[in-house]
């Protein structure tokens, strides 16, 4: 089972845009988790792209359209 | 004394209901049904009352007989089956009626459900019980988004239950990857008997 310190976070400027990445990422097939922001991120109600961290290159390479995001991690 | 029910053709959860008043004086009740799902929710009102059941498929349905295996006799029907309610006494339920969490925006709620689902399965408390009704059952799904957490609510021994019509209307029954099927009856039994509901 893979451990919290493997995962990475993905912060947009928007539900809108998180949904929109989500798609994304969907359509072209990389593992990912819709998840609410972690605690220990922000205290805000919002949701992040999670990811396992061999995805996230990949991820970063097809979220270049998306504009503004955010790649925390691991925790 | 014996009795048979011919409940082909019935909807649930009629069957279970006939077939719960008939052991109210009979032995042995053989009821015939025409589906998998009315199949299943005789054999667990059998686990239920603590009956023997067993099965035969014929070429005109499947008949389920279900006999009292010395057990006390079972109560009238006016009064609630006390092992089914003891079951959930000061039990949370928490019912699931849509596949989206919230009214509004259809794609907003599939985020927000997916995110709650999340949620409820990496944190505590969870509740003992979990009933999927209406377009919820699409959640249990092999392809829905939330699967693998319930799957993880699952492992936990958390009870998923999906509404047996509502998998047949949706056309899902042989494809949802966690769950057991039920009836209303059993999911009467469990809003009344629990101790805390939550409706999502």
């Amino acid at each position: 089972m893979t451990t919290h310190a493997e995962y990475h976070y993905v912060l947009f400027r928007s539900v809108s845009e998180t949904m929109w990445a989500d798609k994304l990422l969907k359509s072209k097939s990389v593992p990912r988790k819709l998840i609410p922001v972690p605690r220990g991120i922000s205290s805000d109600c919002g949701v992040c792209i999670r990811l396992e961290s061999e995805f996230v290159e990949c991820a970063r390479n097809e979220l270049a359209s998306i504009g503004e995001f955010r790649i925390i991690g691991p925790l | 004394m014996n009795k048979t029910i011919d409940a082909r053709g019935a909807a649930c959860p009629q069957p279970v209901i006939e077939t719960k008043k008939a052991l109210e004086t009979c032995d042995t009740v053989i009821t015939i049904v025409d589906n998998d799902t009315a199949l299943e929710n005789l054999r667990r009102l059998a686990d239920n009352l603590n009956c023997i059941a067993t099965c035969a498929t014929n070429n005109d349905g499947i008949y389920v007989t279900i006999s009292k295996s010395g057990a006390s006799p079972v109560a009238p029907s006016a009064v609630q089956d006390a092992s089914a309610v003891k079951k959930t006494e000061g039990a949370t339920l928490m019912v699931v009626s849509q596949d989206v969490m919230g009214k509004g925006d259809d794609a907003l709620g599939q985020v927000l459900i997916r995110a709650f689902f999340h949620t409820l399965a990496e944190t505590d408390p969870a509740p003992d019980t979990i009933v999927f009704f209406n377009s919820g059952v699409n959640l249990l799904t092999g392809i829905s988004d939330v699967i693998e957490d319930i799957k993880i609510l699952e492992e936990k021994n958390i009870k998923i239950l999906a509404c047996g019509t509502c998998l047949d209307y949706y056309r899902i029954k042989d494809v949802i990857a966690a769950g057991t099927v039920t009836n209303m009856y059993e999911i009467k039994e469990l809003m009344f008997s629990a101790r805390k509901i939550i409706n999502l």
